[in-house]
C-alpha cells in the first residue's frame, strides 16, 4: 500500500514537472494524437483502395487498429517507459537506480510522466466508438469483456516485447535499437488481417514476432473469422491469456538480465 | 587540405558505425525483413485487384521497396554518439562548434553529407539486391534512370534542410522532442513512406504539393515507377530545385539568428 502511495505521488510530481513547459505538454499530447493518426490514415487508405481486404469488411477490419491503438495507448501510459531504457542506459541512469530503495522496473516506469498517452488514448477511444458503433455484431457480456481482456493481454503483449528489447538492452546497450523497429513494425503490421500476406510472412508475424496476438487474433474471434487465421482456433482465442503469460515472462527475463548488469562501461 | 579536413569530418558517423558490428548487423537484417515484409503486403494487396490509383501491382511494389531503401540515407543513430543538435544545446557543449576553426553551418553540411553518402551504400546494394531478386523493376529507360538520380539528388538536398530546421529550432526551445516527432510524423505521411501519395484523397494531394516533404521522396519515386510521366519531370525538377533554394536562404538566416543565442561560459 505504501508503494502505491508513493508511486501516485510522484507520478503526481511527474505530471506537474510536464507542466513546466506548457508548449512542449500540449504537442506531446498533439504527438500521441498524430502518431495514433498516422496508423488510422494508413488503414484508411489500405481500406479504401482495397475493399475486402483478407475476405473482412470494412467494419470488421476497423476493430483491428481499434483493439490494436487502445492497447497501445495503455501501454504508453502505463509501462511505456520500456520504450526507452535503452537511453537510460547509456546515460548511467540505471546504475543510480540500482542503489535506491525501490525495485529499478518501478523507478523506470516512474522516471517521468508519458504525457504523449493522453493523446494516444484520446484518439484510440474515438476509434474504438467508432468501430463499435458501425459493427454489425451483436455485444453481449461475454463479447465485451472478451474484447476488454483482448486490450489488456494486447497491452502486456506489447509491453512484454519491449521488456524482452529493454533486458537485451541491459546486457547489450545496441539492442535499443531494435525498439524503434519494434514500434514501427506493430504501427505498419498490426492493424489489417494478416491473412492477406504469405503464409510464410504471417507466420513470422505470429510466432516469430507476434504481433498476430495483439489485435489480429481477438479481432478475428469477435468477428467471426477465428477459423480462417492460420493457426488453431483456440490457440487465437487465448490471445489475451498469452499476452499476460508473455509480459510475466519477459519479467523474468528483466530481472535476471538486470542481475547481471554491469553498467554501460563493462 | 580543405577538402583533406573535410573528409576527416564526414566520415565521422560512417566510421563509428563501421566500429559496431552489431549494429551493422542490426540494420542488415532490420532492411531485409522490411523489405520482405513490405513486398509481401503490397503484392497480397493486389492478390485481388488490377490498378488502382494509377498504380499497378508491379508499381506499388517497387515504390514501396525503393521507399524502405531511401529511408536509409538518413537513419543514423546521432543520438548514441551524442552528436545531435538537441543533447549539445542540453549539455552546454554547443559552444565548442563555434569554437573550432570549422564554422557550425559546415561541420553539419559535412556530418550529414558523409552520413548520405554512407546510408547511399547500403541503398545502392540493397537495391542491387532487390532487382537481381525481381522485387524492383528497373527503370524503364536510361532517360528515366537519369531524370530519378537528379529527383533523388534534390530530394535528399530537400530532406537535409527539412532536418536541419528542426535541429536549429533546437536553438530556440529549451526542449523539442515533440515538435520533432510531429514534424518526422509529417515527413514519412506527406512524403509517401506510409503509402504512397496517389492513393489518398484529391485534396489530401493538394495539399502536400505546397509543401516541401513529397519533393523529398513521393517525386523521385514516381519518377521512377512511371506514375509521373517523363513529360513533367522538368516540372517536378524545377519545383524540388526551388525548396532548396527557398529552405538554403531560410536556414542560412537562421543560422545566423541562432549564433546571437550560443553564450559561452555564462556569457
Amino acid at each position: 500500500m505504501k508503494a502505491v502511495r508513493i508511486a501516485w505521488r510522484v507520478t503526481c510530481l511527474n505530471f506537474r514537472a510536464q507542466l513546466e513547459y506548457r508548449a512542449e505538454f500540449l504537442l506531446m499530447i498533439a504527438i500521441g494524437a498524430v502518431w495514433q493518426v498516422s496508423v488510422i490514415v494508413f488503414a484508411t487508405v489500405l481500406l479504401t483502395r482495397f475493399t475486402g481486404m483478407g475476405g473482412w469488411d470494412s467494419s470488421e477490419v476497423l476493430l483491428i487498429p481499434a483493439t490494436r491503438m487502445l492497447a497501445h495507448g495503455l501501454f504508453v501510459l502505463v509501462l511505456g517507459r520500456m520504450h526507452f531504457v535503452g537511453r537510460q542506459i547509456q546515460e548511467g541512469r540505471i546504475d543510480i537506480y540500482l542503489v535506491r530503495p525501490m525495485p529499478v522496473h518501478r523507478q523506470v516506469q516512474l522516471a517521468y510522466f508519458p504525457t504523449n498517452a493522453i493523446g494516444d488514448l484520446t484518439v484510440a477511444a474515438g476509434l474504438m466508438a467508432g468501430a463499435l458503433s458501425r459493427s454489425g455484431l451483436d455485444w453481449s457480456a461475454g463479447r465485451i469483456a472478451y474484447l476488454v481482456a483482448a486490450v489488456v493481454g494486447g497491452m502486456l503483449l506489447e509491453a512484454a516485447l519491449f521488456t524482452a528489447v529493454a533486458a537485451a538492452a541491459l546486457r547489450f546497450p545496441a539492442a535499443d535499437y531494435w525498439s524503434n523497429w519494434l514500434e514501427e513494425l506493430l504501427g505498419t503490421f498490426g492493424s489489417y488481417p494478416l491473412n492477406v500476406l504469405p503464409r510464410a510472412v504471417s507466420g513470422f508475424l505470429t510466432y516469430g514476432l507476434p504481433l498476430a496476438f495483439v489485435a489480429y487474433f481477438p479481432a478475428a474471434v469477435l468477428t467471426g473469422h477465428g477459423h480462417d487465421t492460420g493457426v488453431p482456433y483456440w490457440l487465437a482465442a487465448l490471445s489475451p491469456l498469452l499476452g499476460a503469460l508473455a509480459y510475466l515472462g519477459s519479467r523474468l527475463l528483466w530481472r535476471w538480465s538486470l542481475g547481471h548488469y554491469a553498467g554501460v562501461n563493462g | 587540405m580543405p577538402a583533406a579536413h573535410a573528409w576527416r569530418v564526414a566520415r565521422v558517423t560512417p566510421l563509428g558505425e563501421l566500429h559496431a558490428p552489431p549494429r551493422m548487423t542490426a540494420v542488415l537484417l532490420r532492411l531485409t525483413v522490411q523489405v520482405v515484409l513490405v513486398a509481401s503486403l503490397w503484392d497480397g494487396l493486389y492478390a485481388h485487384t488490377g490498378t488502382t490509383a494509377g498504380l499497378d501491382r508491379d508499381q506499388a511494389v517497387t515504390y514501396a521497396v525503393l521507399a524502405v531503401l531511401a529511408s536509409r540515407l538518413r537513419e543514423l543513430d546521432q543520438y548514441t554518439g551524442r552528436d545531435t543538435v538537441l543533447q549539445h544545446l542540453h549539455f552546454g557543449t554547443i559552444v565548442y562548434w563555434y569554437l573550432r576553426p570549422l564554422p557550425p553551418r559546415r561541420y553539419y553540411a559535412l556530418r550529414a553529407l558523409g552520413e548520405q553518402l554512407y546510408g547511399l551504400v547500403w541503398a545502392l546494394g540493397g537495391y542491387a539486391v532487390c532487382v537481381a531478386a525481381g522485387a524492383v523493376e528497373p527503370p524503364a529507360s536510361a532517360a528515366v534512370a537519369g531524370v530519378f538520380a537528379l529527383s533523388l539528388l534534390l530530394g535528399q538536398w530537400v530532406l537535409y534542410y527539412v532536418l536541419l530546421v528542426l535541429d536549429q529550432l533546437c536553438f530556440w526551445t529549451v526542449r523539442n522532442n515533440a515538435a520533432m516527432m510531429i514534424l518526422v510524423f509529417a515527413q514519412n505521411l506527406l512524403s509517401g513512406v506510409y503509402a504512397p501519395l496517389w492513393f489518398f484523397p484529391d485534396w489530401f494531394v493538394t495539399l502536400s504539393s505546397f509543401l516541401p516533404f513529397q519533393a523529398t521522396l513521393s517525386v523521385p519515386l514516381s519518377l521512377y515507377i512511371g506514375r509521373i510521366p517523363l513529360s513533367d519531370a522538368p516540372a517536378e525538377l524545377a519545383v524540388q530545385a526551388a525548396w532548396v533554394v527557398v529552405l538554403a536562404l531560410f536556414t542560412r538566416f537562421l543560422w545566423r539568428r541562432a549564433a546571437r543565442r550560443v553564450i559561452s561560459q555564462g556569457g
